[in-house]
């Protein structure tokens, strides 16, 4: 019997079709849904970027009040940049909020996922460059609160680890986390360390252990935000006021004890990497009100959310076993 | 402060019109299909939203959609609960109604919750004209990170072969009319990945579906139109997956754009 699909193109035989069904997994793996969370990342930084806002000069102004403090090498390039947007805010701004919804959309295609991950790694140290600063890393304005060491950087950070491909191709010995599969664990645990590390020297800088330093940031935040969101602020605010020096040093120990956590036994990495992920969680939370996204203005949903994403990617698998991973290959 | 330039709005406000068209050739290639009920909503949603991107394009009374919305949200959340009383809540993420649930919900959202004091200007009146702002911002941002992450997912299932052979992210559609569209979507390029053994008496059923009768109570009322490439390009399941795709993404962007 023909049916109608006997008039559609690229149909398949049925062994074909059973045969391709054998192949595939029904369901993403553990690495897949993280390159999905980064695509859904991306997109939404993609329809943030098309908010008046950012057809303004109030956008320009943005970026280039990421230049003060850094070296006249980076920051000249800023300056630079942010005259050509403030000169051609609607097609620079729309060509880069087209961009940002390509790469979410290349990500999550299967096909497309290689070359989107690439182009997202370039353009994500570009915008760390031009649009933040390189996180204020330089210029002794990063903490981790404020998104240190820049949100996109850490979209850079993923699409690496998050590659469609595995170092080892012996199932014996599988990855014993998905952030270890293209890199290796050894890598994957050097970076962990950098990234956490890191964040725990910029809690104790000078800038951010003045007994008020910790609290004017927090409090900074509440203006636009819904009534939830600048209570939690002004409660936040009100627990760190005269109390910077002692929150800087609590959170400098948290972020240590998570840096290091990755290199313990399974049970206590995991310990390490819940407290990653719920301590990025109430940053984003707390610290940086969700991007400010309802506030408006907003690029980006800020580092916390990526750091949560990061830490996810470092969860010690019960039983390591490298999953059958489709979009590797289709990719 | 400058509003966003009047083309991008337009651009989407076409993107919106193609949809609708889309799903109005759809419901009139098949119109008693099950899974009519997703085309309709989505000419609904493709007419209501071009309106509101584009003043030109304006229809129906605010109070008038979001009537429309709220029955259409009805609709999809009974079906959505006769779904879970079936399957169990391991169906949400392969079926059709869950996002549709939220999309309609969405627009009343869009509708309902616009304030446009500040501005002087409502919903109907196109976004060009000046835009609202949303009460419950913090709602508007579920809405945003739903659709957006709805829209990433279906690119995602669109490019899995063997959800695309199940029909699972497809309208429930009855054994029969799966066919033949689930299978012919599935190319060459889209099944070329390993993965472990599955499914071998899904892979019978669709077999099986395949081979229906032309004349089968399950197909088409319109078997001469169907059966035309072109008809059967229209009802390919993939194009309701790419309405919902564009309208998720041109919903995030408004609600943006009013949070």
């Amino acid at each position: 019997m023909v049916s109608d699909s006997a008039a559609l193109p690229g149909r398949l035989s049925a062994g074909a079709q059973s045969a391709a069904a054998s192949r595939l997994t029904p369901f993403p793996d553990a690495r897949r849904w993280l390159q999905l969370g980064l695509a859904v990342i991306w997109l939404l930084d993609g329809v943030l970027q098309f908010q008046s806002m950012m057809f303004s000069k109030g956008f320009s102004q943005m970026l280039a009040g990421t230049a003060p403090g850094n070296p006249a090498a980076i920051a000249d390039p800023i300056n630079w940049a942010s005259r050509l947007i403030a000169d051609h805010p609607v097609a620079t701004n729309t060509t880069f909020a087209a961009i940002q919804v390509l790469l979410g959309l290349g990500i999550a295609n299967r096909r497309t996922i290689k070359v989107a991950l690439a182009a997202s790694i370039v353009w994500s140290l570009g915008v760390w460059w031009f649009g933040e600063g390189l996180g204020g890393v330089l210029n002794g304005g990063a903490s981790p609160v404020n998104g240190a060491p820049g949100a996109v950087i850490l979209y850079a950070l993923l699409a690496v680890l998050l590659w469609p491909a595995d170092a080892s191709r012996d199932d014996a010995r599988p990855a014993p986390f998905v952030a270890a599969r293209l890199v290796g664990p050894a890598a994957a645990r050097a970076v962990w360390l950098v990234l956490w590390g890191s964040l725990a020297y910029f809690a104790v800088t000078a800038g951010n252990r003045t007994a008020q330093g910790l609290h004017d940031m927090v409090a900074g935040m509440a203006s636009g935000e819904p009534g939830w969101l600048a209570g939690l602020n002004r409660a936040g605010a009100s627990l760190l006021n005269h109390q910077g020096l002692a929150a800087s040093i609590v959170l400098a120990v948290l972020l240590a004890v998570i840096a290091a956590g990755v290199f313990l036994p399974p049970p206590l990495a995991r310990a390490a990497v819940i407290l990653a992920i719920a301590l990025a969680l109430v940053i984003w939370v707390a610290g940086q009100d969700l991007g400010t996204i309802l506030a408006g203005g907003a690029t980006d949903p800020n580092s916390g959310l990526l750091l949560a994403v990061v830490a996810v990617a470092y969860w010690p698998a019960a039983r390591p076993a490298r999953t059958p991973d489709a979009q590797g290959e289709l990719a | 402060m400058m509003m966003i330039p009047a083309w991008i709005l337009d651009v989407f406000a076409a993107i919106m019109l193609v949809v609708a068209a889309l799903s109005a050739g759809r419901l009139a290639i098949g119109r008693l299909r099950p899974g009519a009920d997703v085309d309709t909503a989505h000419l609904l949603m493709g007419v209501a939203m071009a309106g509101m991107l584009a003043s030109s394009l304006h229809t129906l009374p605010t109070t008038v959609w979001v009537v429309v919305f709220v029955v259409v949200s009805a609709w999809f959340a009974w079906r959505l609960l006769a779904e879970v009383r079936a399957e169990g809540t391991a169906g949400l993420g392969t079926g059709h109604d869950l996002p549709h649930l939220v999309h309609s919900a969405s627009m009343v959202y869009m509708f309902a919750a616009v304030n446009t004091t500040a501005h002087g200007s409502g919903m109907g009146m196109g976004m060009g004209m000046g835009m609202g702002t949303l009460e419950v911002p913090t709602l508007g941002l579920g809405f945003i990170l739903f659709l957006a992450g709805w829209a990433v997912w279906d690119l995602d299932q669109i490019g899995n072969a063997l959800l695309h052979a199940h029909g699972a992210w497809l309208p429930r559609l009855s054994v029969s009319q799966q066919p033949a569209v689930a299978l012919a979507t599935a190319g060459p390029g889209a099944v070329s990945g390993p993965g472990p053994s599955a499914a071998p008496a899904a892979s019978a059923t669709r077999v099986t579906a395949t081979q229906a009768p032309a004349g089968h109570p399950g197909n088409p009322p319109s078997p001469g139109a169907a059966s035309s490439e072109a008809g059967a390009r229209l009802l390919d399941p993939r194009v309701a997956v790419a309405c919902r795709i564009a309208m998720g993404i041109t919903m995030a962007f408004m609600l943006v754009i009013m949070l």
